[in-house]
């Protein structure tokens, strides 16, 4: 770090992928004089816009935003930061084998339960094993499908045994799903709101679903005090510009999202301060390669070549991201491989379609569900335009939001949002892997899913890289989707808050977070 | 009497069947397709095995009129299930949001239903005057703003621009006049121009009639004559719109609701058809539409009342 030849994040990352804790890291690095001060425990209470949805079994959550109300008492083995920096947080360190098969960690012994209970290596195990277990309904049995076997190896310590290499461990650890629960939670009903034990800074003290949840700081938490004595979660509903309302008029504090098409008024509100957040959540309209026309390489190349990415992003998002490269994995996350720039070109794409039989043209018809916002329709009528150049008739086909997750994976071309995964790996791994259960376009190589096992044998990105770029060339060259572009996040919080920061997950931790006087 | 007992009998027959049919339609919309109803309760990331699983534990493998017929003796019995987003009985989920629908819908007719009455019988009253026109052209175009437009113009000036007034009407620490005002005020600016103009037209129209003349004539005072001679035969068209806006407040102002983050009975449908919580938007439907048809049967009633030809039709003194 000393002679520049890493950065800060880089040597904070690697730090990370070998386990050592972030406060270890940073005093190796020189970093802890910058740290900000923590600031002293408040009466302070903060008001955040938040959908309050059920969470019977942490487990089973399907919508991020209820993993932020119990993020407040439940905690997780890694945590990857807003920084997309992987840190050791319940787990205090851990250590792969060479070929990544078989992984040992150990335990923070400090941590207590809200109930009193130590937590130990058994609340891991308990948690790890219903994750996977046959009759599993989580989306973790999907997840850690390479996961074989637990070992518990001491009160503070497991190991895992994994079928094949799994480089990104760490951070499927940290995903929305995999908070510890106490080894009783199942024993105890079963219902968390019910009996909300955790191993976090906050309790939580009140929780009606579509109205509120409450959580009071713990006076007992084994780390350092969080300086908000409560959090109160509002449910708004889904209106962005009843939320904004609603902080225009100092009734709530921070809003979870903001979309691109309220920008402009948050902007000019004294009341609001905007902040962005680069991700890799992205969109992606994937043709599926067993459904006709798709099932010529030629169609999907045509589709590709016609689609002007740039326009798409400048228009549809306002610019507010970066150009997509048709292969799902972005610049900023630590694996992506830079390949030559992919160029625009209607007319190669008419001559792919008259090749294929399509001389009078096209017709095609692309189902939308805009389950993240009108932005994605947005796209799809841009891509509407870039396609009609090359002959290409596309119908849009849009479904309510709700509708669309029943067909996103049948409907033969499909615009579906994807959420950041901290690395490019992750997203490959789940999304274009042959059989894989996210697989929606698809999309069956043996060669891809070597070289994917290759990449995941990788623990260092950088010499992952190498094999991602073959991965990213095989995905362009198959003519797998359009993936126009990656979208900043935006929110908006008060004034008055201080040390909040969007995470590219919108996996927020509010125990830094502190309000400032009026 | 009896022929009264028949006008209601024959009203309340038509109610059970109106509520047959949309019964009928309701479960056919939402649960025809039951691999469709297993996504919509276990989410989109379940697995085909679990669908299955659990279509057959919840009886979704029967033919579909054995199962209408058991939703239905359900809904009849009060067992309306358990709402997939809520997690709580469904019946027990719906009163409270219907009381704060009525909370909201009587505030808004308490200022809507005089304020109108009054505007449109002076506009009535002296038709063609400059009074008349200045009403009849500001309640056009109050009629004629949606309600989204107008609570987005009244949140940019009272909320954002003034300050004034909350931004959203939670009514988390408690019941606030204030959060009130603004959904109130959309919803008397929607439909206060509308039941004036009704009103108006009304008015204008028995003020030409025959007896209102003789009374002019005869000396009586035009407020005798507005309200001894006109107001009764002049209220039966407002009448029928002012019990038409009571099921729209109720059930049809999810806009406003939602706008304001107001926790009725159009935020709860609104909240349930976008989390395709099938049994709860069915209950919200049914709800709908008995509050529609109950309505209607209390506008018939009331017609009744103030029309003596009704009234004699049906058997009762005026």
């Amino acid at each position: 770090m000393r002679r520049g030849e890493m950065g800060r994040r880089d040597f904070m990352r690697t730090m990370g992928w070998l386990g050592v804790s972030g406060a270890s890291a940073a005093a190796a690095a020189g970093l802890a004089a910058c740290a900000p001060a923590r600031p002293k425990a408040s009466r302070d209470t903060l008001r955040f816009v938040c959908a309050v949805q059920q969470m019977t079994d942490p487990a089973l959550t399907t919508w991020i935003e209820a993993s932020n109300l119990f993020r407040n008492s439940l905690e997780f083995l890694t945590e990857v930061d807003a920084d997309n920096i992987t840190r050791p947080f319940l787990a205090q360190s851990w250590r792969p084998s060479e070929d990544l098969k078989t992984w040992d960690f150990i335990l923070r012994p400090d941590v207590r339960w809200s109930n009193g209970d130590p937590f130990t290596a058994e609340d891991v195990a308990f948690n790890i094993r219903r994750w996977i277990a046959p009759g599993s309904k989580s989306v973790n049995r999907t997840a850690f499908a390479a996961l074989r076997d637990l070992e518990v190896t001491g009160p503070h310590a497991f190991r895992l045994h994994l079928d094949r290499a799994v480089c990104s461990l760490p951070e499927q650890l940290y995903a929305f799903t995999c908070p510890i629960l106490h080894r009783d939670f199942e024993t105890r009903g079963g219902d968390w709101p019910k009996n909300p034990v955790g191993t976090g800074p906050y309790r939580m003290t009140d929780f009606e679903v579509g109205r509120q949840a409450s959580f009071q700081r713990r006076a007992d938490y084994w780390g350092p005090a969080p300086a908000l004595a409560r959090i109160d979660y509002v449910d708004l509903g889904t209106d962005i510009s009843t939320h904004v309302a609603a902080l225009a008029a100092g009734q709530v504090d921070v809003l979870y999202r903001v979309s691109v098409a309220e920008l402009d008024l948050v902007n000019r509100l004294p009341q609001a301060r905007l902040i962005r957040q680069q991700a890799a959540q992205t969109v992606v309209m994937r043709m599926q390669h067993d459904a006709r026309p798709f099932d010529d390489l030629r169609v999907r190349r045509a589709v590709q070549l016609a689609a002007d990415n740039a326009q798409m992003l400048k228009l549809a998002y306002r610019g507010f991201g970066a150009v997509g490269e048709n292969h799902h994995v972005a610049p900023f996350q630590p694996d992506y491989a830079p390949l030559p720039a992919q160029k625009r070109d209607v007319a190669q794409a008419r001559h792919l379609l008259t090749e294929a039989g399509h001389a009078d043209g096209l017709d095609l018809a692309l189902t939308i569900g805009n389950t993240q916002g009108r932005f994605e329709q947005d796209t799809a009528q841009v891509l509407q335009q870039n396609l009609a150049e090359a002959g290409i008739r596309l119908h849009l086909k849009v479904l309510p939001a709700s509708e669309y997750w029943s067909v996103w994976d049948k409907t033969p071309f499909g615009l579906t949002y994807w959420s950041h995964r901290p690395l490019g790996v992750m997203a490959l791994d789940l999304a274009y892997r042959s059989g894989s259960a996210w697989n929606e376009s698809h999309f069956s190589d043996p060669g891809f899913d070597r070289a994917l096992d290759n990449a995941m044998a990788r623990l260092d990105p950088k010499d992952r890289a190498r094999d991602m770029a073959g991965l990213e060339k095989t995905l362009q060259d198959q003519a797998v989707m359009v993936q126009p572009y990656w979208a900043e996040k935006f929110t908006a919080v008060s004034p008055r808050v201080r040390g909040y920061r969007a995470h590219p997950s919108d996996y927020f931790r509010m125990d830094k977070v502190w309000l400032a006087d009026a | 009497m009896r022929d009264l007992a028949i006008f209601l009998g024959r009203r309340l027959g038509g109610l059970a069947l109106t509520m047959l049919a949309v019964s009928f339609l309701v479960f056919l919309t939402l649960e025809f397709n039951v691999e469709g109803v297993a996504v919509k309760v276990l989410g989109q990331f379940s697995t085909p095995d679990q669908r299955h699983a659990w279509l057959a534990e919840n009886g979704y493998l029967d033919p579909f009129l054995l199962r209408y017929l058991r939703w239905l003796a359900g809904f009849v019995t009060g067992h309306w299930g358990t709402s997939t987003y809520y997690h709580e009985d469904i019946a027990r989920l719906i009163a409270p949001r219907l009381g704060a629908s009525a909370i909201l819908a009587g505030a808004a007719l308490l200022v809507m239903v005089p304020l109108s009455l009054i505007l449109g019988v002076a506009a009535g009253a002296r038709e063609g005057s400059l009074l008349d026109r200045s009403i009849s052209l500001i309640a056009i175009v109050t009629t004629s703003i949606p309600e989204f437009a107008s609570a987005v113009f009244l949140s940019a000036v009272f909320v954002i621009g003034l300050g004034w007034l909350p931004g959203v009407s939670t009514m988390a620490g408690g019941f606030n006049l204030r959060e009130l005002v603004l959904p109130v005020s959309v919803l008397v600016l929607a439909s206060t121009g509308y039941i004036a103009r009704m009103t108006r037209s009304s008015m204008a129209e028995v003020m030409n009639q025959p007896y209102v003349r003789t009374a002019r004539l005869k000396g009586a005072s035009p407020a005798r004559i507005i309200l001894r001679h006109a107001l009764r035969n002049a209220l039966i068209t407002p009448v029928t719109v002012i019990m038409l806006q009571i099921p729209w407040i109720l059930s049809g102002v999810i806009v406003v609701e939602v706008f304001f983050a107001y926790r009725g009975f159009g935020t709860l449908l609104y909240q349930a058809s976008l989390n395709a919580d099938v049994y709860l938007v069915e209950s919200c439907a049914m709800v709908s539409v008995l509050v529609v048809v109950v309505t209607q049967m209390l506008a018939d009633l009331i017609y009744v009342r103030l029309d003596p030809r009704l009234a004699a039709a049906t058997g009762r003194k005026p």
